[in-house]
């Protein structure tokens, strides 16, 4: 509930009473636009996907109408091969990207944090990834990953570390591995961020005395900091857990150009194709609400954690 | 932050270098060499080793952009419905997070989680209800269709920025100007808003660049060519097979200069807003 101030502020209140409406009111009026936008645009389309999950509708097949069919694209989907891989996938990338994420994104933290002649250009190098349209990363990385002219091929070959160029997009697991990239590469610049706000909140002195104590500072960054840095981090990682998970332009641009498909398809990009490709808005909205479930699942995570902060 | 630089290694300070430049280098590499490939020929790309400054300042690019397809009518779409989003999720935002940050709501705490957990509804699982509704109020291909759910999407992170910015202005401010006779509203607009201009700014660029950066919903909603925005605009100029790079770079340059120039701009208040909003949401 609020915090009482310290101000009582004696003489406001009577004020108060006197000429204005009722606090209920006021806060019913505030957030009444907020709460219509939200529903309206957000909440109830997502009821109509579970309602739609439940009727076979395809464009394709005129024919059918538009049946009550109960649970039974659910039983579809169970049975569904392309839906399993699509998961697999999705939950593949997710474990892959969010924890490249970290790993670099720490480091990013650490060194935009650090005070130098060249912090705002830091900053800006910083933002860039993260504010970058996804669709463009993922058209700019199909580019640096290109088979024949791509400069990551030039590098490789210049420095020696391989003979000929990689063909990249071509090669099932090398596209994987050039998709992981390009998402590490978007999304670490977001835990960076989050870092660098729990960075700049933790007290200077603490590190200062435990170098005064003799401490390295790799022990006071595993000892003083990363401890510190443990809400932050908590959220940035629940955060990023949802977005790997409902992750949809990168593999979407990707797919354009790389033929191992099947691999890089994730439910997101499934979706998609269901509804708007095969026009099979029943089952698309099934699938839906199987993605649906994934990202509540790791909201009721997010949830039990800002409850267990309080 | 302008404190004394603390006593540095030579060894720790080679660390820093370092990493900072790995840093700078990786966050601009891929934007320059979009820059760099936007002004070769198509001959001066299909070179490996790959040769990695042009010859020749060739601006021919550019030029294409804007004659093979509709390109500034693809900007000024962006921008508008850009601009007007997030006008609508400030304006709609600010009031709500005021209520949440200030008045004393019963059940504060769960409206806060249901805010949080309407950010994270899949855009993908909205895509044909939203379309079933956009056409059932004749909004395809129009402003409208993208601005709303624009606005909608953006405005749990709006929220819960306001929401942070709000509640670090102390109470006692106000109380000072209501009991110098000036009503809630008035203390709203005279000292509230003016001390939180920083949080609105952080969340106006929030929701500028959200909706800036949308894909799906606008390669959905709005098929018309004239009604494209430019991250749909972007992957336009790629035929079947081909992919020109050279043209398709010098999309990307025009498409991502809005987003730098803001970024460069703002970076200081940006970073401090965003560390001081994210944490706590």
């Amino acid at each position: 509930m609020a915090l009482p101030s310290q101000s009582t502020s004696l003489p406001a209140k009577p004020h108060r009473f006197r000429r204005e409406p009722s606090e209920g009111w006021l806060a019913v009026m505030l957030l009444a636009p907020a709460a219509l936008l939200l529903c309206g645009i957000l909440l109830f389309p997502m009821i109509t996907t579970l309602r739609d999950s439940l009727f076979v509708n395809k464009l394709t097949e005129p024919g059918l109408g538009t049946p009550f069919v109960g649970f039974q694209q659910y039983v579809q989907m169970f049975g569904d091969p392309r839906f399993g891989q699509a998961l697999r996938n999705t939950l593949f990338f997710g474990v892959l990207t969010v924890v490249g994420s970290f790993l670099v994104g720490i480091p990013m933290a650490l060194a935009a944090h650090t005070p130098s002649r060249l912090r705002g250009l830091a900053r800006v190098a910083l933002l860039l990834p993260w504010a970058m349209p996804p669709v463009i990363t993922g058209l700019i990385f199909a580019w640096l990953f290109n088979g024949q002219y791509g400069v990551f091929n030039d590098l490789l070959v210049r420095t020696g570390i391989i003979q000929e160029p990689l063909r990249w997009l071509s090669t099932p697991g090398l596209a994987v591995a050039a998709m992981v990239i390009t998402i590490v590469w978007k999304t670490s610049s977001f835990v960076a961020l989050i870092v660098l706000g729990g960075l700049q909140g933790i007290p200077r002195e603490l590190t200062e005395a435990a170098d005064v104590d003799g401490a390295t500072r790799v022990q006071s960054f595993f000892r003083i900091i990363l401890p510190m840095l443990a809400p932050s981090l908590a959220v940035a990682f629940i955060f990023r857990s949802i977005s790997a998970v409902q992750v949809f332009d990168i593999p979407y641009t990707f797919i354009q150009q790389a033929p191992a498909q099947g691999l890089l398809e994730t439910l997101g990009v499934y979706i998609y194709r269901t509804s708007i490709e095969f026009l099979d808005f029943g089952y698309a909205a099934t699938l839906s609400v199987a993605l649906f479930a994934v990202s509540l699942a790791v909201t009721a995570v997010y949830v039990r954690f800002v409850r267990g902060g309080d | 932050m302008e404190d004394a630089p603390p006593r540095l290694t030579p060894l720790e300070r080679a660390g820093r270098w370092l990493g900072l430049s790995a840093l700078i280098i990786g966050g601009f590499f891929p934007f320059i060499w979009m820059v760099l490939t936007s002004i070769k020929t198509e001959g001066e790309l299909q070179k490996f080793p790959v040769q990695y400054l042009p010859s020749a300042l060739n601006f021919a690019n550019y030029a294409q952009v804007f004659t093979e397809q509709p390109f500034a009518r693809f900007f000024f779409n962006s921008l508008t419905v850009s601009l007007l989003s997030t006008v609508l999720a400030i304006v709609v935002a600010a009031p709500a997070a005021y209520a949440l940050s200030r008045l004393n709501i019963r059940g504060r705490g769960v409206l806060l989680t249901v805010v949080v957990a309407f950010s994270m509804f899949p855009v993908v699982s909205l895509l044909v209800p939203l379309f079933r509704l956009m056409r059932g109020a004749s909004l395809l291909n129009s402003y409208p269709a993208l601005i709303l759910p624009y606005a909608a999407l953006s405005l749990p992170v709006a929220i819960l920025t306001l929401v942070a910015f709000f509640s670090s202005i102390p109470r006692d401010l106000e109380a000072a100007a209501m009991v110098d006779g000036s009503t809630r509203f008035g203390a709203l607009t005279r000292v509230v808003l003016p001390l939180s201009a920083p949080g609105v700014v952080t969340a106006a660029l929030l929701v500028f660049v959200n909706s800036w950066n949308e894909f799906l919903l606008a390669l959905s909603f709005n098929t018309r060519l004239s009604m494209r925005t430019v991250s749909v605009g972007v992957t336009l100029y790629q035929g079947e097979f081909a992919f020109p790079w050279p043209l398709i770079a010098a999309a990307v340059v025009i498409a991502t200069v809005p987003i730098v120039v803001l970024i460069a701009v703002f970076q200081k208040r940006f970073v401090a807003g965003l560390t001081a909003g994210g944490v706590k949401a």
